[in-house]
This record gives C-alpha cells, sequence and structure tokens, in this order.
C-alpha cells in the first residue's frame, strides 16, 4: 500500500526512472551482501580542470574550479552518474552476447570490449553475472512501463485481460533469452543474489497490478502480489520447457493458472 | 568588522590546503618517524630494499605469520584478471602478485581450452612488474625461473620509478601497487601516474599496511609492531634498522579515508576501500572513466 502511495507521488514528480533505483542496487550489494569485514565508498570528486594549482582543497565542498571556462553548474557531469552510465552501457553491450557466452564474466568482457572499455571494469561490478541479469530485469520492467504509459493496448480491457496481456508482453521479453534462461533463473536463487531479484519481482508484480487499475489498500493487497507472483514464477518456468511454435502453450498454461485462482 | 570576516575567508579557504599540504609534506619528507630531505628519501628508501631483498619473502612470512598470502589472494580476485589484459604491478619487485594473476589467467584458459579466441588472447597477456630496486626485480626473475616462468612472454620485468612510469597513457586494464605506496616519496605523484596509464575502464588497486582503530586490538598492535617486528628483522635478517623503519613508516602514511580521498582526487571514481584483519591492512580500490 504504502509502496503504490510512493510510486503514486514520484509519478506526479514526473516520470517512473525512479522506480529503477540504481541506487538501491549499489547499496545492496555493498552494504548487505558483501562478504568483507568492512567496506566504506568515498563521494565521487567532480573534475578538476588540469591546470588547477597543485594541491587540491581537502575539503569535500563542491567549489567550481577556477578557469575551467564557464561550465554552468547544471551542466557539470556528475561523476557518479558517469560510472553508473558507462556500467549500463556495458550491460546493455554484454546482452548481446548471452546467447552466445551465457550469464557470464565472459559475456561481459565481450560486451566491455564492444563498447570501448577496458575489461577490468567487469571486476567492480557487484556480484559480477548477478548485475548482468538484475540489469535485464531492470531492463524489461521499464520496458513494460512504457508500454503501459503508452497504453494503447490496454484500453477496454477487463482487470483479468489486462493481466494477462502484461505478462505476456513481459515474458515475451524473455523469449529470445530462453535457452540461457535457467542459468539465469539459477543466478537469482543463489543465496547472495535473492534478495534483489525478489525485490524486482515484487516490483515487477506491483507494477501489473496497479497497471490493471487495483485499488485494493488492505491484506488483500499483499494476497493478490504473492498470488500474481507465484503463478507468475510457475509459467516462466514452463516457458523453460515450452518448445510449441510462439510459447502457445506457455499462454495456455497461463489462463489455466489464473482460472484456477 | 568586514576586514575580519575577509581574513576569516582566506584563512578557511587556505588552511585545509596548508593542512593537505603540510600532510603530503610531511610524507614527502618523513623516512619512519625521521625527518629528512626530500631529496635523499628515495635514496634511503632504495638502500633499505637492497638491504632486506634477499629476506624480503622470508620475512613477510615471518611478520605477518604467512597472512601476507592470503591479503595478496584476496587484492588478485578483487582485481578479477581476464586473459588478453595488459596489466601493471608496482613496486612488485619478488613478483608475487604477478605470479598470481598470472595463475589465474592461465586457468581461466585452461578451463575454457576449446574456445580459439581465448588463445590467442592468452597471448596477449602482458603483465609488467615495476620496481626502482634492481635487487628487487632480480629475486623475482630468480623466482620466475625457478616457477618455470623463465621464458613466459606475458611477464616483462622493467625498472622504474612509480612517480614516472616509462609506459603509455592509457596502455593498462589493471594497476596494482602492494605494499609500495607507503615508501614513495609523493604519493599524489604516483597516483596521477597511475591515472594516466590506466584505459577507460581500467582499475587501480592499493594494497597497505594501514591504521587499526579498535580499542585493545590498536595497544596489542602496536606492541607487536614495535617490539616484535625490529627485534625479529634483527635475529633473521641481521637488520634492525630497515624493520625499524617499516613499522614507523605505517604510522606515517595516511589513514584509510585520507589515502582514499586522496585517490579521489586524482581522478578515480567508485573509490572504495576494505579493511582487512581490522585495519592492520586495507586494500584501496579506484576506477578510471
Amino acid at each position: 500500500m504504502y509502496r503504490t502511495v510512493v510510486n503514486r507521488i514520484l509519478l506526479s514528480g514526473g516520470g517512473r526512472r525512479l522506480l529503477r533505483q540504481p541506487d538501491l542496487r549499489t547499496v545492496i550489494s555493498s552494504s548487505r551482501f558483501s562478504t568483507t569485514t568492512e567496506t566504506q565508498t568515498i563521494p565521487n570528486r567532480p573534475l578538476n580542470p588540469p591546470d588547477s594549482s597543485s594541491l587540491s582543497s581537502s575539503s569535500t565542498s563542491f567549489q567550481t574550479p577556477p578557469a575551467a571556462g564557464d561550465v554552468p553548474r547544471h551542466e557539470r557531469k556528475n561523476p557518479r552518474a558517469e560510472y553508473e552510465g558507462e556500467q549500463a552501457r556495458v550491460l546493455q553491450a554484454s546482452l548481446r552476447h548471452v546467447l552466445r557466452l551465457g550469464w557470464s564474466e565472459k559475456a561481459m568482457i565481450a560486451g566491455a570490449k564492444e563498447v570501448g572499455i577496458s575489461p577490468s571494469i567487469v571486476g567492480s561490478f557487484p556480484r559480477k553475472e548477478a548485475a548482468l541479469v538484475e540489469f535485464f530485469m531492470d531492463d524489461c520492467l521499464q520496458r513494460l512501463i512504457d508500454r503501459i504509459d503508452s497504453g494503447e493496448e490496454l484500453q477496454n480491457s477487463t482487470p483479468s485481460q489486462c493481466i494477462y496481456k502484461l505478462v505476456r508482453i513481459r515474458l515475451e521479453m524473455q523469449a529470445p533469452y530462453i535457452s540461457k534462461w535457467p542459468q539465469a533463473l539459477s543466478i537469482q536463487a543463489h543465496p547472495l543474489n535473492v534478495s534483489t531479484s525478489f525485490k524486482q519481482r515484487a516490483m515487477l508484480v506491483d507494477e501489473i497490478w496497479h497497471a490493471a487499475g487495483d485499488e485494493t489498500s488492505d491484506l488483500d493487497w499483499y494476497v493478490k502480489r504473492t498470488v500474481l507472483g507465484g503463478i507468475y514464477s510457475t509459467t516462466e518456468i514452463y516457458m523453460l520447457t515450452d518448445s510449441s511454435p510462439e510459447f502457445r502453450d506457455t499462454w495456455l498454461f497461463w489462463i489455466i493458472g489464473e482460472r484456477c485462482f | 568588522m568586514a576586514l575580519r570576516l575577509v581574513t576569516r575567508n582566506l584563512r578557511n579557504r587556505i588552511s585545509p590546503k596548508l593542512c593537505s599540504a603540510s600532510l603530503l609534506h610531511s610524507h614527502a619528507t618523513s623516512f619512519g618517524f625521521k625527518e629528512v630531505r626530500e631529496e635523499e628519501k628515495s635514496q634511503m628508501v632504495g638502500k633499505v630494499f637492497s638491504n632486506v631483498a634477499s629476506n624480503y619473502d622470508l620475512m613477510n612470512d615471518f611478520m605477518s605469520a604467512g597472512l601476507h598470502r592470503l591479503w595478496k589472494d584476496r587484492l588478485v580476485s578483487e582485481l578479477s584478471p581476464f586473459p588478453g589484459m595488459k596489466h601493471l604491478d608496482v613496486a612488485g619487485g619478488t613478483g608475487d602478485v604477478a605470479f598470481r594473476i598470472l595463475e589465474i589467467v592461465n586457468s581461466i584458459r585452461r578451463r575454457a581450452l576449446q574456445d580459439p579466441i581465448n588463445d590467442d588472447l592468452q597471448e596477449e597477456t602482458r603483465i609488467y612488474v615495476c620496481d626502482i630496486n634492481q635487487n628487487m626485480l632480480n629475486i623475482g626473475k630468480n623466482r620466475a625461473i625457478e616457477r618455470g616462468l623463465g621464458e613466459a612472454k606475458s611477464l616483462v620485468w622493467v625498472q622504474g620509478d612509480a612517480e614516472a612510469l616509462s609506459f603509455e597513457d592509457n596502455s593498462m586494464d589493471g594497476y596494482t601497487i602492494a605494499f609500495g605506496i607507503r615508501n614513495v616519496t609523493h604519493i599524489e605523484k604516483v597516483l596521477t601516474e597511475a591515472y594516466r596509464v590506466l584505459k577507460r575502464g581500467g582499475r587501480f588497486l592499493c594494497l597497505e599496511l594501514s591504521h587499526v582503530e579498535i580499542p585493545v586490538f590498536k595497544e596489542l598492535y602496536d606492541i607487536y609492531s614495535f617490539s616484535v617486528i625490529p627485534r625479529l628483522g634483527e635475529v633473521v635478517a641481521g637488520d634492525r634498522e630497515s624493520y625499524q623503519y617499516l613499522v614507523e613508516s605505517i604510522r606515517r602514511f595516511p589513514p584509510q579515508e585520507k589515502f582514499a580521498s586522496m585517490i579521489a582526487d586524482a581522478g578515480f571514481q567508485k573509490v572504495k576501500y576494505e579493511n582487512l584483519v581490522g585495519g592492520v591492512v586495507a586494500i584501496h580500490s579506484g576506477i578510471k572513466i
């Protein structure tokens, strides 16, 4: 219930990008599941021009460096965003190698080379292969949200039809990777990664119910999402062994599963 | 009134600069707890390492009860080496880190034996071991021969100064410095050079003895450092002075947070550090974007 409220507030602020929450991923990986004793992260510095005085200020205030040309503050590149941006570029390129190399470091190294960045950056991704799978899950969720926002398919549908269409759209996004999807599932089921994958699936299921127009705010909220999550996962697993043309059997399985509940 | 405000502002702006200046200056002129001229420090450190070179590995084992091997394993696993990488190990004299990296790269290749792409890449892997001290490099070369890596094309031994590397800009995938940055005269120059030679996406990793803050453990560690280690140096290596320098130089090195901010100032991003054994050793890392 709170999440729906928060989402609505965020929505009214413009854009659903915030749901992506890349920071959440970084926070989770570095603080909760670090196998090391302690890990601290230092905030990135804004880039200093090469001709600044030889001693950089030890304070962490972000003073505009002198003689750097007139770079307006809002245009100055945020270093943290740069790293996140590069990480996203590498992972996006890596997806193109997944079919050949699996959800593995090799795929990410190939992706990094494609983008022109040293493959060393892969060593800095938290829980390496999981980073790739989680990126893909986030990417699919974002694409689903975009489809919902564009709205054409969901007009004049009952909630039940709406859910069917959205789940089908979402599962079809996985279809190109279906031969390697069992590996992705096993990565998500790994104890270190379970928490993040659970959160991503919870967000997915919440989005679908929300798009179907769900307004409940009592215990039913949890029941609906749990049930949908369960049927979604079962259908996903069924899809792994489905060899019918265009996964016809999977959609049939879904409809039956939904009727049962 | 206005004058007072102006001077206060000026002082606030200058004193942090002076603070950091004085800290860096103090590192450049400190040889353990002794004060020396900047120009002399490099020479004095050189003498220390020429003296300890032959017993370096043995003493490492004694002083850390063999733990230094695990620390280096941890450093290399953080690095995640891959076939075809160009790596620079600075102050890597006797080759510990370089051998470990080579082992990992070889094992990746063995696992992917059917993969023709990887085989070519394996040929391209280059690990440069750079050290300012020729004695340390010679020890490293001998150890390589003992391990059967004497003719390995992937290992390249280079004598050089960390503050003025002879490598090109944007040429390295990885840069490590294990237990070396404490001994340099100008830390920030080393960091700038590291930033220069790394490619985009390249990683900087530094393993170094650092500061312990945990209350009781700190006292025990101090007792161990100042009483046991110089004595051990005297008995095993016949050189008390060098090991006295060692433990003093650890105390003079900037603490974890300060060093991390220095790395960030050099331009690295995603700078973080990890304490091992409560802060006795810390691994700092950063990425060049």
